[in-house]
C-alpha cells in the first residue's frame, strides 16, 4: 500500500519537474541595436543563449568576452549567442559598449518583462539555455562559469 | 607480541592526530573589500565564482560593507586565487582587511 502511494505521488510530480525543467521557450520578438525586427524563431534548430545583460553590471562585462569567444568558436556546431539588455539602459551606451568590444552577436534591447518570461528574478547575468527543439533547458544565474558551458551547453551541440 | 599491537596502535593514533591538526591548520579565514558591488542583484556571481574555486569552504558576501568573507583550505588555495577570482567576476578586491587561522 505504501509503496502504491510513492509510486502515485512520484507520478504527479514528475511531470510537473520535467515541465518546470524543459518547457518550451516563450515566442519573443524584440528589436536589435538597429531597430530591426529579432525573433527567437529566427534561430530554430539551433542552441540558443539567451544572455541577459547590462552595461551597468560587472559581472556581465566580465563574462561578455568569453560569450565572444563561445560564439567564434562554436557557431557552425549550431551555437546561437543573442544578448538581451536589461533596463535601465540608454541604447547609446549599449551601442557604445557592444562596438568596443567587438560583440559578434546579436544584442535586443529587453524589458524587465522580457526577463521575467525566464526568470522570476532580478539576477543578473543570467543565462538561458533553449535546446535545438526549442525548449529552455537551463536557467543559469550569476556569470557564466566554464564548467557550466562543459556541463550544461556544450553537450548539447552534439 | 602485545607490545608490538600497543606500539602500532599508539602509533596509528599519532598519525591520525597529526593529520587532524594539519586539517585543522589548513583552513583560514579571509575577509576581503570588494570594490563596485553596489549592485545586489549582480553581487552574487562574486560567491558564485568563489564557491566553485577549489579549496574553499564557505563564502559570505556583504553588500553594506562591501566585502567578502571567505573561509578557505590554505592547502589548495592561495589568497592571491581568491582575489584573481573575485577580479574575474568584474569587481575589483582591493585590500586585505584581516586574515586569521
Amino acid at each position: 500500500m505504501r509503496r502504491a502511494i510513492i509510486f502515485a505521488v512520484l507520478m504527479a510530480v514528475t511531470p510537473i519537474i520535467a515541465v518546470g525543467q524543459t518547457s518550451h521557450a516563450p515566442a519573443l520578438a524584440l528589436k536589435d541595436l538597429r531597430g530591426r525586427a529579432l525573433r527567437l524563431s529566427d534561430y530554430k534548430g539551433k542552441v540558443v543563449v539567451l544572455n541577459f545583460w547590462a552595461t551597468w553590471c560587472p559581472p556581465c562585462r566580465a563574462e561578455m568576452p568569453d560569450l565572444i569567444k563561445m560564439q567564434r568558436e562554436y557557431r557552425s556546431r549550431g551555437l546561437q549567442v543573442v544578448g538581451i539588455t536589461y533596463p535601465p539602459e540608454e541604447i547609446a551606451e549599449v551601442r557604445r559598449f557592444v562596438r568596443k568590444l567587438g560583440v559578434n552577436y546579436p544584442i535586443a534591447l529587453g524589458t524587465r518583462e522580457t526577463k521575467s518570461l525566464f526568470d522570476d528574478t532580478e539576477t543578473l547575468p543570467l543565462t538561458v539555455v533553449i535546446d535545438r527543439e526549442g525548449k529552455v533547458r537551463e536557467r543559469i544565474e550569476g556569470i557564466l562559469l566554464p564548467q557550466e558551458f562543459e556541463q550544461k551547453i556544450r553537450p548539447l551541440l552534439k | 607480541m602485545r607490545k608490538s599491537r600497543v606500539a602500532t596502535l599508539l602509533g596509528i593514533v599519532l598519525m591520525l592526530a597529526l593529520g587532524a591538526s594539519s586539517v585543522l591548520a589548513a583552513s583560514k579565514s579571509v575577509t576581503i573589500r570588494v570594490e563596485g558591488m553596489k549592485c545586489n542583484h549582480c553581487s552574487s556571481s562574486v560567491a558564485k565564482a568563489l564557491k566553485a574555486t577549489a579549496g574553499v569552504e564557505k563564502v559570505e558576501i556583504s553588500h553594506e560593507k562591501g566585502e567578502a568573507v571567505i573561509q578557505y583550505d590554505d592547502q589548495k588555495v592561495t589568497e592571491a586565487k581568491l582575489r584573481e577570482v573575485i577580479n574575474g567576476t568584474g569587481f575589483k578586491a582591493v585590500e586585505e582587511k584581516s586574515a586569521t587561522n
